[in-house]
């Protein structure tokens, strides 16, 4: 006998995001690194934000390391986005 | 540009599903970070580098 | 109010089934299928409409409705009277303070603790009793895994999906516990955590898997709550030495000495607080010394403060057994109490 049973998923499709326009070039640009502090992260960033600089001319490179590596960057790293060209993060362990 | 150890590439690419960007291009880099040396590490950030290019500039 | 559920027909129970495991929607387990009528039976228990909006899930600002909640009770196995509770966990669990995303999709692995305090044990027939933190009876069973469907269905919170659990442990089954008020002197938890006694009240905490302590050779306070303080201490060795929220779970035996001696749960918890402390230094005998640092004598205390740590009167009557039970990964995640009961006419709640 055929009865009726119900979705239990939220059944949304998240609507789709927009990426930021990429720059023709990194010279002279200040790159964002938004890190979770976690173990190997400081080395890991020390070794790329050097490459940064001598492969890609990249000026400045600021660092900022979230208050809670398991929840997103704090709202005032998220305001200072906007004042870089482009930022780096990434997942590890 | 999101940097994602090869362990977690499922979850950065589900990640990018649901907060609505199917199909996001992220570097990958060797697992794991925690324990690994400073050659290895040196070795991941030339990896990340060697791909930043189509990821953080117009082409 | 009519159910806005995309709806699936299916032959028979055994169809449900598998139309249920194939699409990812269980736990593993044999599900109870979400009719209409069995989810508006919880809907109308908790006088709740479809519609409500429970919470959102703020780092994906996903929106939970009580319709969706009340089919995942459904499934679990809930019947109507157990709905209320699965509402309270769930709205408790999306308070920022409790970081929901970050404790269920880390790679450590750690599960929601389900605390019941109030009226409401003794209506859903919970006693707090044997098996306390087993399965120790119908209503904790399925409120538990209850919460564990919302996780995989709402928040695709699946393993190898948002859910990077390492290792995990079965209390992502289900991991709820009454807390046995009426043979106790103490103050129950929703108490100590600034709720009326009258109320029903249900806490949740980010935790770790429990792990069992005994200590049957004593009488003495010091003696028997000093064997919880080693293993929080051992937490904090082998696992994470951040501090956070810990619950102790005290058995009859164990707690008849202890309430004998006058010691309540506040003194309880300044004992705790002061004895469940390590030096970094520490970590070299287990194998951790790349991370010391010269840092050997930095002193860490399990809990920020006395009031960090939970309390709970549970389990079987006999045994010198006791639980810690530990936080998932320091104070990333606080735990949460809040009053169960039915929401009128109002949004989430603003705590």
């Amino acid at each position: 006998m055929t009865f009726r049973v119900l979705d239990p998923t939220n059944e949304a499709t998240p609507p789709l995001g927009t990426q930021a326009p990429r720059p023709a070039s990194l010279e002279g640009a200040i790159v964002g690194i938004i890190t979770n502090g976690k173990e190997g992260t400081l080395g890991f960033f020390a070794h790329l934000e050097r490459m940064l600089r001598t492969e890609f001319g990249v000026a400045d490179v600021i660092r900022r390391t979230k208050s809670n590596y398991s929840a997103p960057a704090d709202a005032h790293i998220a305001d200072e986005l906007r004042r870089w060209q482009a930022v780096v993060t990434g997942i590890g362990d | 540009m999101a940097v994602m150890t090869t362990r977690f590439v499922s979850a950065a690419e589900l990640m990018a599903r649901v907060l609505g960007f199917p199909g996001y291009k992220f570097a990958i880099i060797p697992h794991p970070i925690s324990s690994a040396s400073d050659e290895a590490l040196c070795d991941a950030a030339a990896a990340a580098i060697g791909q930043a290019g189509g990821l953080l500039l117009r082409r | 109010m009519p159910l806005t559920a995309r709806g699936h027909s299916v032959p028979d129970f055994a169809a449900a089934q598998e139309l249920y495991h194939a699409n990812g929607w269980t736990d593993g387990l044999p599900i109870v299928p979400p009719t209409e009528d069995a989810v508006a039976a919880c809907l109308d228990w908790a006088m709740t409409p479809p519609d409500q909006l429970i919470g959102i899930e703020p780092v994906r600002a996903i929106p939970l409705t009580a319709e969706k909640l009340a089919i995942n009770a459904v499934m679990a196995g809930c019947l109507p009277m157990h709905f209320p509770v699965v509402l309270t966990a769930v709205t408790a669990m999306l308070q920022p303070e409790f970081l929901l995303h970050g404790a269920t999709s880390s790679t450590g692995g750690c599960a929601i603790l389900i605390v019941l305090n109030g009226p409401i044990r003794r209506e859903l027939a919970a006693p707090g009793t044997f098996n306390a933190l087993g399965n120790a009876d119908r209503a904790t069973s399925v409120i538990g895994r209850a919460i564990r469907l919302v996780l995989i269905n709402l928040l695709d919170v699946r393993p190898g999906g948002i859910d990077r659990s390492t290792i995990g442990h079965p209390g992502k089954f289900s991991y709820c516990v009454a807390e046995d008020e009426e043979d106790t002197t103490w103050d129950p938890l929703h108490v100590q955590r600034g709720l009326p006694p009258e109320v029903s009240a249900v806490t949740v905490m980010a935790a770790g898997s429990l792990r069992q302590i005994m200590n049957e050779w004593t009488t003495e306070p010091e003696e028997i709550l000093e064997t919880f303080a080693a293993e929080m201490r051992a937490n904090m060795r082998h696992y994470s030495i951040w501090a956070g929220n810990y619950a102790l779970v005290i058995p009859k035996q164990l707690r008849e000495h202890l309430q004998a001696a006058g010691w309540s749960k506040s003194d309880i918890a300044t004992f705790i607080h002061r004895r469940a402390r390590i030096r970094r230094g520490e970590w070299a005998e287990v194998g951790k010394r790349a991370v010391v640092r010269g840092q050997a004598d930095a002193e860490y205390a399990a809990l920020e403060s006395p009031d960090r740590l939970l309390v709970i009167a549970a389990g079987g009557p006999a045994g010198g057994f006791g639980a810690v039970i530990p936080p998932w990964l320091g104070n990333k995640s606080t735990a949460v109490t809040l009053p169960v009961g039915a929401c009128i006419d109002c949004g989430p709640p603003s705590r």
